[in-house]
């Protein structure tokens, strides 16, 4: 049964032929940029302090909801997870319905309940038919009001947590970001904690859950966006009857933490392992300081799109890993930038060589005009992709509610990237990616890497921190 | 936002997420115009214009302007099942040359043009086409039009950025597979057990020693073999005016000659007619998981259709009866999942497919526990009618999912849609009837339907075993 795939074209080796037409050798120009603006918007606020939001916005007809309650992994406190765990019984039933009597009538509704912790918020979300949006709100204003928190079902949502802390555990990924996040911001902050073990979990108790929803939970921290194509009238009552009479709530405290630098080098065994997942990152500011917008358009050329130098450096031309990235991940109180690779065993050293490289190519010389504006038009297009759906608009707004930024914040996003200049892209470059001052964790199999990593110049004067000997090294 | 030219572009997050979020694109079909949405305004169509070029291209149009951009898809009709024995993994590592230049875009050249006019892209490869897509504010169009033509009409295949790529490969199916616990399990390993013939049952990422035998001459063959117009779909969607746009794709794409016709290849798969068990050990597993796999009815048949709703009557949604009863009741997992083509969905395949279902459960719990809740629950499907209502919603999620598929900001679901029903239907306008298979079927026929595609000797069951575990 098998066909020779070859016969036919192993003969065929001559080139194609020349192009007839000269015109199809010359790129086209570029038509004028396009433009975009932000899709319209409304809020209103009810007198407990829910805050509102309808945006028009779509081709099918479709309503998007998405409740965002501030009350995250950073009122966590030491109970890491604590916020997670109460979502998933928050998913579990409420006034009176079961978690199955819930998904029932949601996909009937063309929809599914989906609830997520964030670092600030728990979100819930459902994404129905135009037509039962009202409905679908009265539903989630049961989920987000009156949990059943039935202790029958907690033991199993519970060891659902379990299980997934330990699959988590088992990723090279979670991994090393667990162990970043906490050489920036130690075990005191909720964002230094960013997975519990297995055996704190199993020490919560539903009174744990009651406590933390008791104490986050409320009108006044609650931001509700509504998208699509719907009727707003509509809405707006289906609103106003399910959530009018809920309580304000306590006020939140969004506990600020600025990360801190190193140099300081965290070694992570993984014997065997055919990569080394990396994370080299430094502390930055928060969105709301003047640096931000250069720290983004930096960040997109040194690592952050496709055609960054990192990525062509260490992908393209040395073919060391598959999808290296960087970021700017913004908190409370400073963010930080990060880069992180999946990158081949025996190149560790020389791909953290290459890194270390671009970030003083970089913070040395400013790019020239066509990179840069390369890059900024970049941000300019997909801009528009990240706004142009009910989901990316709504993750738009609520990126700018949450930090309190300027209303006109969105507005006026595209021309703070083009007031960047290309020495500016430089300049932060140089004042946050100082080598001096490098987060570096690396996990994989130690005994071909670490001296690698050790014998890297730029590492000189790092802490080095490597895994905890075993009790016969003792 | 760097992740791309990926084979498991959608499945990423599916093998560990553990859930069946409403994004994952595995389901996809409805109603546009269906009876099941009484609100007179629930229904829009999409716009669709076909043509072809005496070059043999397919060419599909579609015009919006919501968005101010456009989104442009190649499809050519080749994936992993074509590929040649002894170059597992090659239609994918053939799709990284794809993007390493041509010859007005020397390498770098032609992301940096995407890139450098505000847009992104991707390529993936699947069992039966690779794909290359791009969406750019619309400003750019012609340029990027101009650019896929290049690299059609005159690519450079070129021996250092072959060795470049296999290196990247490499690095991808170690990120994606094997320094990941549950890598390959469920849309690697299950297949190859699953399926009997070479095309079906084969590594599709590739045998690591099967990438480093890939030649130039390799690539030069394949690409005159399948990478000829007439094996290839255009889609050009979003903020366009189709008459200029056609209008450049003549323009750029005409001088390119037709190829050769394609090998004919047999895929078909024998009826299965005895339950299959496999298991494979994984180092870096912490938890024992389960994958099971049932060959699906052919492609547009009732019975297909029929399936499309089980789908989502069993494991599709919280609702959904094998989340009900192996999460929710039992409490073995902390989330089932799966689906029709877990690289793709319902529609962009045409050949032998499987409906597969996994979970990661707990080790207290046995493999013949898992198993007998997930018989129950199947059994029921068998031998009980379901209720217009259980079908009706499913038909709902069924609505949803499309419309969340195609009104996406990068209208990479839509496109997709339509470069599938012209490859494999040679009639995108599908996209406009795609309930109409579904409102034929009745519960007699998703019962008559599960008692012979969910019958256990049409299955494979592959355990993840955890290891130097032996007890099982």
């Amino acid at each position: 049964m098998t066909v020779k795939l070859f016969s036919a074209a192993l003969a065929a080796t001559s080139l194609i032929a020349a192009p007839s037409v000269a015109q199809i050798n010359e790129q086209p120009a570029l038509g004028e940029p396009v433009s975009f603006t932000v899709p319209d918007n409304r809020s209103f606020t009810l007198d407990n302090g829910l805050e509102v939001t309808f945006i028009q916005y779509g081709l099918a007809p479709t309503t998007q909801i998405s409740l965002r309650v501030r009350a995250g992994n950073i009122d966590d406190g030491s109970q890491t997870y604590i916020s997670d765990l109460t979502a998933s019984m928050m998913e579990e039933g409420s006034n009176g319905r079961t978690a199955e009597d819930i998904a029932t009538e949601i996909a009937s509704m063309g929809g599914e309940l989906g609830v997520g912790v964030g670092w600030h918020s728990t979100n819930f979300g459902v994404n129905v038919l135009s037509q039962y949006a009202p409905d679908a709100m009265g539903i989630v204003a049961d989920v987000v009001m009156r949990p059943n928190f039935d202790e029958a079902e907690f033991d199993r949502v519970r060891q659902n947590m379990v299980r997934d802390v330990s699959v988590s555990r088992a990723q090279p990924g979670p991994i090393a970001t667990e162990a970043y996040r906490r050489l920036l911001f130690g075990g005191g902050h909720p964002y230094g904690n960013s997975l519990p073990t297995e055996e704190q979990v199993r020490g919560y108790e539903l009174a744990d859950v009651q406590a933390f929803y008791d104490g986050n939970f409320g009108a006044g921290r609650t931001r509700l966006y509504v998208a699509g194509r719907f009727d707003e009238a509509a809405m707006e009552a289906a609103i106003r009857e399910a959530f009018s009479d809920w309580a304000s709530g306590s006020a939140d405290a969004l506990t600020p933490a600025a990360p801190r630098g190193g140099p300081v080098v965290q070694f992570i065994d993984r014997p065997g392992a055919p990569q080394s997942t990396l994370r080299v990152g430094f502390p930055a500011v928060g969105v709301d300081h003047p640096d931000a917008p250069d720290l983004a358009v930096m960040n997109a050329l040194l690592g952050g799109s496709f055609t960054s130098r990192l990525t062509r450096n260490l992908r393209e031309d040395k073919g060391y890993t598959y999808s290296p990235g960087s970021g700017v991940t913004w908190g409370m109180g400073g963010g930080y930038w990060t880069f992180n690779a999946d990158v081949n065993t025996e190149v560790t050293g020389a791909a953290l060589m290459e890194t270390f490289g671009e970030i003083t190519r970089l913070s040395e010389n400013a790019p020239d005009a066509v990179e840069a504006d390369g890059i900024r038009t970049w941000m300019s297009g997909i801009f528009i992709l990240q706004n142009a759906s009910t989901g990316g608009i709504i993750g738009q707004l609520n990126f700018r509610d949450l930090y309190d930024l300027p209303d006109d914040y969105l507005e006026n996003y595209v021309p703070s990237l083009n007031a960047v200049t290309n020495d500016d892209i430089s300049r932060v470059a140089s004042t946050y990616l100082d080598l001096d001052n490098v987060v570096l964790v690396v996990v994989g199999d130690l005994a071909v890497i670490e001296e690698q990593v050790r014998a890297l110049p730029e590492l000189a004067n790092a802490r080095f921190i490597l895994p905890a000997p075993t009790d016969a090294e003792h | 936002m760097t992740i791309r030219k990926s084979l498991v572009l959608a499945l990423g997050s599916l093998a560990l997420a553990a859930c069946q979020s409403a994004t994952d694109s595995s389901e996809q079909a409805a109603n546009t115009n269906g009876a099941d949405t009484s609100a007179a305004s629930t229904s829009f169509t999409v716009d669709v214009s076909y043509h072809t070029l005496d070059n043999g291209l397919r060419v599909v149009l579609s015009e919006d302007h919501t968005v101010p951009t456009a989104t442009v898809a190649v499809y050519y009709g080749v994936g992993f099942r074509n590929e040649p024995r002894g170059r597992t993994g090659f239609a994918h590592l053939f799709e990284h040359l794809m993007f390493q230049g041509s010859r007005n875009l020397p390498h770098g050249a032609f992301d940096t043009l995407i890139y450098g006019s505000g847009g992104v892209n991707n390529g993936s490869t699947r069992y039966d086409f690779t794909n290359y897509f791009e969406v750019v504010p619309s400003n750019a169009l012609e340029a990027i039009i101009w650019a896929e033509a290049d690299r059609m009409g005159q690519p450079n295949l070129d021996e250092s950025q072959l060795d470049n790529q296999r290196e990247v490969v490499r690095n991808e199916v170690f990120v994606n597979v094997i320094n990941q616990p549950y890598g390959g399990w469920i849309w690697i390993d299950l297949p190859m057990v699953a399926n009997e013939n070479w095309h079906n049952a084969h590594n599709f990422y590739g045998d690591l020693t099967d990438l480093d035998a890939a030649s130039l001459e390799d690539a030069q063959a394949f690409f005159d073999q399948f990478y000829a117009p007439n094996n290839a779909v255009i889609v050009v969607a979003g903020d366009i005016d189709k008459d200029e746009t056609l209008g450049w794709i003549e323009q750029y794409f005409s001088y390119i000659e037709a190829g050769d016709p394609l090998p004919e290849i047999d895929t078909s798969e024998p009826r299965q007619e005895e339950e299959k068990f496999d298991y494979i050990e994984d180092n870096l597993a912490n938890q024992p998981a389960l994958a099971v796999g049932y060959h699906m009815p052919e492609r547009g048949t009732p019975e297909y259709y029929a399936m499309i709703l089980i789908d989502q009557l069993l494991v599709q949604g919280d609702d959904s009866r094998l989340t009900q009863s192996l999460v929710s009741e039992e409490g073995y997992a902390s989330g089932v999942f799966g689906g029709i083509n877990l690289l793709g969905n319902a529609f962009n395949y045409s050949g032998p497919m499987l409906w597969t279902v996994g979970l990661i459960h707990d080790s207290e719990f046995t493999v013949s526990e898992v198993m007998g809740t997930m018989d129950t629950t199947i059994e029921g499907i068998r031998t009980t009618p379901v209720t217009e209502a259980e079908l009706e919603r499913a038909r709902t999620k069924l609505l949803s999912d499309f419309y969340g598929t195609v009104d996406t900001s990068t209208r990479f679901g839509l496109v997709d849609l339509l470069a599938s029903f012209a490859m494999f239907d040679d009639d995108p306008s599908r996209i406009n009837r795609i309930t109409e298979g579904f409102e034929q079927v009745t519960p007699e026929l998703v019962m008559s339907t599960a008692q012979e595609y969910l019958r256990p000797t049409n299955r494979t069951v592959l355990e993840v075993r955890l290891a130097g575990d032996d007890s099982q």
